[in-house]
């Protein structure tokens, strides 16, 4: 009995012991909260940015954004230049080595491109479709084709990552879903479904080894669980503050906001088509002033928001700063509203997702009462991005609430598919739900397809987004998203924010 | 009994049927999956490549009649969400949620039907009523609350006990288990007692109506007037026979725990069956929900059936024909 009794003891001792070690350990080490779970370790298989910026900690891109203002800058790639409209010529780096020893070299980017246009491992088909081919020059050169003039197609490096193609076909498919091999700053260690992503400095890493040794990533969907991770100490970092607790977090002594103006701004998009009320410029100016976007930012988001005029943000190309938004102002609406033969009003619906955005449900709530003391009768109808989102790329909205934002940095991608009418063939106006078309918008809109100089791009697509905003109102802005993010304070945790949300452990440090 | 359970089997195989058939009809009105798994620049030719790759562009009824013959091979479908086999997604979560439930089970069996027989015995000292007033709030009190409650008193204020997550874990062959380390019992400890707290209030309640009733039966005076120990004539004579529905509800909860503890382990992040449920369910992810449905089944199905045959362990009179 007494020697189970010290048996006992002495585990309980060295478990103690055990643990303590564990959080000597910490000192170079991170814990994060993440509000969203990776899907994968399949670097092609998840377009989304939630599941991106976990492959940008072990994979690298030809090129990278770095933080915090997302300039894009040479990765495996060390320099590039467009050969003539649809050609691109990419030196790549030297002496680079994946995670399991084998060298980088260009057969890596030919075998990943091509990955591209598989739909069983990959979202990123119109990127993959989009190439006809990937010439090898050497080792260490490669040329991409492209099918049509891209001009953004650089701008886009940052998010197809490159697989080392040995070890890629001679594993296991299923292995391959959750063992990343790449050449990034960090290797996986361990990433047990839904509990965490365990991951240690790459000490070969091209860039010089990464600050932090071990980052442990914890997936904590339910936001009130995380805020707890966070005031109980589990955690450093937490992403995704919602709106609501931020109060809390700003009151609590052992803790600090860092918050960014993020690159989603979200707005209405609404049909132009003939005979209906919206296809007059004086209604859609209407509604654009019976909405109080001040309002909806105090209350609905609680501040954490800044008004937007246009759709793309201040770093992307195109962007505006000449545009104004127009002014609150209900008298002047119902005056549009009747001069357009609209005096009693008209009904509309307007649609939208219910999880997708910050208080999405909320804004479009509030619009509705905002349209309805103009006289505009509005039926809301919200649902789950699941069901909404198809509606949208079926076409079968006149008014909906949607936010966006285009990972190239460059509002020609964007346009294309929001603005330009819809068209099968060629997958233009995809995301246009509310069938808007403009001729005049088209045709400008074509025009920069063959621009490639970012400075000319932008004088263009400047006039672009000033004709859609200011003479067409192709959409009602409503504001720019704030991203919010808490840490420990006295830790010493230095992190700056991206403007694309990814968190890039080699960016942060302690 | 051989022909009992062939016959519960039979049942069981004719509720997986209507439970798929259900999902699939559901699945109708939950929108598109291939949207987002085509990318979101994708344009309308894509989209549709990615449906004929899923045999997603097939009517309903052929998806589904394939779906059975897949499924009786064993094989469920690869997740859309994550590429890989839906079952194999699932029962990767499953010990964790055995675990869970397990342990809540247990902890409110022991607990339940102890304070039952103590409270049976003397219903009306005050400690006793206290105790069934406890128990009252234990029935209604939502798990969530229940949840949030204990995470803020035991995580934020006290900060004695880990708020989310299972901790440190040990791989031993397939299954992971956080029974092996003082930090994974003790991230086990808040959602365990979460998950027990209503359990324990109806068990508390069912033992203490049985003890009462069998306590005034004719053999446990005859027991008393033998002059047995006290111990035998309350444990031996009176308990057993008023554990018979409590054993009842035992099973069938466990049964329902394993199954659906969702919300309990949404609250704690618990990396089990029914966080996963949810998720698949957000992201719309149809081969893990319709797979997660049909095991869910199968292990109700199951538990009934353990629950009958334990009847007759207990209390040899039932006989099944």
């Amino acid at each position: 009995m007494k020697k189970t009794c010290y048996l006992l003891i002495a585990i309980a001792v060295a478990v103690m012991v055990f643990a303590s070690s564990a959080s000597v350990l910490a000192a170079s080490s991170l814990v994060v909260a993440q509000d969203t779970p990776p899907r994968m370790m399949n670097p092609h298989g998840d377009d989304s940015d939630a599941g991106l910026q976990y492959m940008a900690n072990f994979f690298d891109g030809l090129l990278q954004r770095k933080g915090p203002d997302g300039t894009l800058a040479p990765a495996l790639a060390e320099r590039w230049e467009r050969l003539d409209q649809l050609s691109w010529k990419f030196y790549l780096r030297k002496g680079v080595k994946f995670h399991n020893g084998n060298p980088f070299t260009a057969a890596d980017v030919k075998f990943s491109f091509e990955r591209l246009s598989n739909p069983d491992v990959s979202e990123f088909i119109n990127t993959g479709k989009s190439i006809t081919g990937v010439e090898t020059l050497d080792d260490f050169t490669v040329v991409i084709k492209t099918k049509e003039p891209i001009p953004w197609f650089a701008n886009n490096m940052h998010q197809v990552f490159i697989m080392d193609k040995e070890s890629t076909e001679s594993r296991d498919s299923g292995e391959v879903m959750v063992k990343p091999i790449g050449t990034g700053a960090y290797k996986l260690v361990e990433w047990v479904k839904g509990s965490y992503v365990r991951m240690e400095a790459n000490a070969d890493y091209w860039e010089g080894a990464p600050p932090l040794k071990t980052v442990e990533i914890r997936p904590v969907t339910e936001s009130s669980t995380r805020f707890a991770a966070l005031v109980s100490g589990q955690v450093d970092i937490v992403t995704g503050v919602p709106v609501e607790l931020f109060d809390k977090i700003v009151k609590n002594p052992k803790l600090d906001v860092v918050s960014r103006p993020a690159r989603r701004s979200i707005f209405l998009a609404l049909n132009n088509k003939p005979g209906s009320p919206t296809a007059d410029i004086r209604v859609r100016k209407a509604m654009y002033m019976a909405i109080n976007e001040d309002e909806i930012i105090a209350k609905v988001m609680r501040g954490h928001a800044a008004p937007a005029a246009q759709i793309p943000d201040p770093p992307t190309i195109g962007y505006n700063g000449n545009i104004q938004r127009l002014k609150y102002d209900p008298a002047e609406a119902k005056k549009l509203l009747k001069e357009a033969g609209y005096e009693k009003g008209f009904e509309i619906t307007l649609s939208g997702p219910n999880d997708r955005y910050v208080q999405d449900a909320q804004i479009a709530e509030a619009v509705a009462k905002y349209l309805a003391k103009v006289g505009i009768k509005t039926t809301l109808d919200v649902k789950p991005k699941s069901v909404f989102f198809p509606e949208v790329t079926g076409g079968k909205l006149d008014f909906y609430l949607i936010g966006w934002f285009d990972g190239t940095f460059d509002m020609g991608r964007t346009y294309f598919k929001l603005a330009h009418t819809r068209d099968d063939e060629t997958g233009h106006g995809f995301f246009n739900g509310a069938n808007f078309s403009d001729p005049d918008i088209d045709k400008l809109l074509k025009s920069t397809a063959d621009i490639v100089n970012p400075q000319e791009r932008g004088k263009v697509l400047q006039q672009l987004n000033k004709m859609a905003m200011v003479d067409k109102i192709a959409w009602i802005p409503l504001h720019y998203q704030e991203d919010l993010y808490a840490i420990q304070k006295g830790k010493g945790i230095k992190f700056q924010p991206r403007p694309d949300r990814w968190m890039v452990y080699k960016e942060i440090s302690k | 009994m051989a022909t009992y359970i062939a016959r519960r089997l039979i049942q069981g195989i004719v509720v997986l049927l209507v439970a798929s058939l259900l999902c699939f009809i559901v699945f109708r009105f939950m929108g598109d999956p291939v949207i987002t798994l085509a990318g979101r620049y994708a344009t309308a030719h894509e989209v549709e490549e990615v449906r004929r790759s899923l045999g997603l562009d097939k009517p309903m009824h052929v998806q589904y009649v394939r779906f059975l013959a897949n499924a009786a091979r064993g094989n469920f479908g690869i997740s859309y969400v994550t590429r890989v086999p839906a079952l194999g997604l699932i029962l990767e979560r499953f010990p964790a949620t055995f675990e869970l439930a397990s342990t809540a089970v247990i902890l409110s069996f022991i607990v339940g039907v102890a304070l039952g027989v103590l409270v049976a015995l003397k219903p009306y000292a005050m400690r006793n009523r206290l105790i069934m007033a406890g128990s009252l709030g234990g029935i209604s009190i939502p798990t969530f609350l229940m949840g949030i409650l204990l995470i803020m008193v035991f995580a934020v204020y006290l900060g004695i006990l880990p708020p989310f997550g299972r901790g440190e874990t040990t791989q031993v062959g397939f299954w992971r288990t956080g029974f092996l380390n003082l930090n994974g019992i003790s991230h086990l400890i808040l959602p365990a007692l979460t998950l027990a707290m209503y359990q324990l209030a109806v068990l508390l309640r069912l033992t203490r109506a049985g003890m009462r009733e069998v306590l005034t039966e004719e053999y446990i005076k005859t027991a008393w007037a033998k002059g047995l120990s006290p111990r035998k004539v309350i444990f031996k004579h009176a308990l057993r026979n008023a554990l018979i529905p409590v054993i009842t509800i035992t099973g069938l909860q466990f049964g329902e725990l394993i199954a659906f503890s969702i919300i309990t382990e949404t609250i704690f992040q618990w990396p089990g069956m029914g966080n996963l449920l949810l998720t698949s369910i957000r992201e719309n992810d149809q081969p893990v929900i319709v797979t997660y449905i049909m095991l869910a089944a199968v292990v109700i199905i199951t538990m009934n059936i353990i629950v009958d045959i334990l009847y007759a362990v207990i209390n040899p009179k039932i006989r099944y024909a």
